[in-house]
């Protein structure tokens, strides 16, 4: 999964490597389209070369593209790609400052490296201006301080601000930059007093035209929301779903579909091996904490559909080994409040006193005597008898496991 | 020699591989291409080796008294192969030689007066727009970033508001 850099994909030696061949691209692309000539560059501001128009609004658009479908494919997560901040009024005075030196200076700092390497004396006239700028701004960084940091509105999205969806924001941008296309040709060819019959030279709009397309598949075919079951829930999703009590089951529940003897539900014991065959919950699986994301339980998480209740001694282990399978992308996970000991406490507690959740005198009534049910049941031994009495399915998902990890999966 | 100098590509094609560069950028490293974060870089380095007292005493040259600076080396990185791309294609199209290019109406040490004035504005208004054309502007239209949107629209719109007053340089 994409981005390779910040999911730790690549050797961090390599990311070097990878800037030098990125910067070749940019570099060659760069000069390729005459972005090392000042005048083409400034053309864009007079009427007589869009160039810079034409090239600026293709790349933006093909990479926004691709972007799209990337997150949309769970290829490219996107909570890990720099989205840039927005610090209102710095973003803006600095922009019309920048929009000065491009007038004045003709180049811009990509594009100045590139003139100035192929010998354009300018360009590194205006490399070394560029020195100058960034050390006059470190000299009085006191004084920008409060406007480079103030106004700081977080990191949103373009399509957010102007509330639009982020498909049909995309494929507005795409008619934009076509309209935009076709109109600068015309004031183009106007300043430039254009023979008609040269027109014909013009560059074609085959690229321009699958830059729509694909601006409207995005728009048309894919969902506003991504939907591959490759991506990895968000944090803050787990976040709030557990601030709900999402994944939380409360003992008398855990009891209950023991008694029951619910086939629907199957229990994970996190505890260490000697204390599993010492003592556990009928029918439950032994998996320790550090094989919960092993590649030996990855079919058993994916393709089991029962309900998977992880319990520990406690509450805290089980919790943890929730928030992991989730973050894994398995589905159907919940964890025992209390744990073992929380369950034993709530049936065997000398006074069986608060129900756990608030609830009325009735429901406490009908939670008190499920809980003297379910204490008999213990105390005759029924966890027992329950286990014995049937075909326990998951011991046979732990005797086929066992020689696959023989064999050294 | 100029004889041999090829046309430039079409733009929009030039366009289209710009994207795909861009679309890698951001596949392999989670961030765009820029440019001005690497002149920083060189900068912070610099000041923080010859002066690091007068480096100590602002916030701007705090990344050169922090362990590694990924970031800037990244980006530095990053230029030396917009250099060495950049004169691999000039190379190969003829354009190498030393050239001041002009507008019609003005001197040589006119234009580089402004071209220097031009590059020093850029490099302050790059700090405050956190990127240049290339890194706010480019990049943040590319991830829909307001910021970014914001940058390059500020960026052009006061070019085209001030064109008219500087229109001497380049017509």
């Amino acid at each position: 999964m994409a981005p390779f850099i910040p999911q730790g994909l690549v050797n961090p030696e390599l990311t070097l490597f990878f800037a030098l061949v990125l910067g070749l691209g940019f570099g060659y692309v760069l000069e390729q389209a005459g972005f090392s000539s000042s005048r083409k560059l400034a053309g864009v501001f007079y009427g007589y070369d869009f160039v810079v128009l034409r090239v600026f609004f293709t790349a933006g658009i093909t990479a926004m593209t691709g972007l799209l479908f990337f997150s949309y494919l769970g290829w490219v997560d996107m909570s890990l790609v720099y989205i840039n901040p927005t610090f209102l009024w710095s973003a803006v005075v600095g922009g019309a400052i920048m929009g000065f030196g491009f007038i004045m200076g003709g180049f811009c700092p990509g594009t100045s490296l590139v003139g100035a390497v192929i010998g354009k004396v300018d360009a590194m006239v205006f490399v070394a201006g560029m020195f100058i700028g960034l050390f006059v701004f470190g000299h009085f960084y006191h004084t920008f301080e409060p406007l480079y940091t103030g106004s700081f509105l977080g990191s949103p999205f373009i399509y957010e601000t102007l509330g639009l969806s982020r498909s049909l924001f995309a494929l507005l941008m795409a008619l934009m930059a076509l309209f935009a296309f076709a109109i600068t040709q015309i004031i183009e060819d106007r300043v430039n007093k254009t023979d008609p019959a040269r027109i014909g030279k013009r560059p074609s709009y085959v690229l321009p035209a699958m830059m729509l397309a694909g601006a409207m598949l995005v728009f048309l075919f894919l969902p506003p929301e991504k939907s591959s079951g490759l991506s990895e829930p968000r944090c803050g999703e787990i976040m709030a779903a557990w601030q709900q009590g999402g994944g939380r089951v409360d003992a008398e529940k855990v009891a209950y579909d023991i008694i029951r003897g619910n086939q629907d539900v199957v229990l994970i014991d996190l505890r260490p091996q000697e204390h599993h065959l010492h003592f556990t919950l009928p029918g439950a699986v032994n998996i320790p904490p550090e094989e919960l994301l092993s590649r030996r339980w990855r079919a058993f998480f994916r393709k089991d559909p029962r309900h998977k209740v992880f319990f520990g001694d406690g509450t805290s282990l089980a919790a943890r080994a929730w928030t992991a399978a989730v973050r894994q992308g398995y589905e159907g996970v919940y964890y025992l409040e209390g744990g073992l000991n929380g369950l034993f406490d709530r049936l065997f507690a000398e006074k069986p006193g608060h129900a756990p959740h608030g609830s009325n005198g009735y429901m406490n009534q009908f939670s008190e005597r499920f809980v003297r049910e379910a204490r008999q049941f213990f105390m005759e031994g029924g966890a027992i008898r329950a286990e014995e009495s049937r075909p326990v399915p998951v011991r046979t998902i732990i005797e086929i496991k066992a020689p696959d990890v023989a064999g050294g999966c | 020699m100029e004889k041999q100098v090829k046309p430039y590509m079409n733009p929009y094609l030039a366009g289209f591989l710009l994207g795909m560069v861009l679309l890698a950028s951001f596949v392999i490293t989670g961030r765009g291409l820029g440019a001005s974060g690497a002149a920083k870089g060189v900068l912070v380095t610099a000041v923080g080796s010859i002066a690091p007292g007068y480096a100590e005493k602002s916030a701007f040259y705090q990344d050169f008294f922090l362990p590694g600076s990924p970031v800037s080396s990244f980006l530095v990185f990053l230029a030396l192969g917009v250099l060495i791309g950049g004169f691999f294609s000039g190379a190969m199209s003829g354009r190498l030689g030393l050239k001041v290019e002009r507008g019609p109406r003005i001197k040589t040490p006119v234009r580089l007066w402004f071209a220097l004035a031009g590059g020093l504005l850029f490099g302050l208004g790059a700090q405050f727009g956190r990127g240049c054309t290339s890194g706010a502007a480019l990049s943040g239209m590319a991830v829909l970033s307001t910021g970014g949107i914001l940058t390059m629209m500020a960026i052009f719109g006061s070019g085209y508001a001030i064109a008219y007053f500087f229109r001497k340089l380049w017509t």
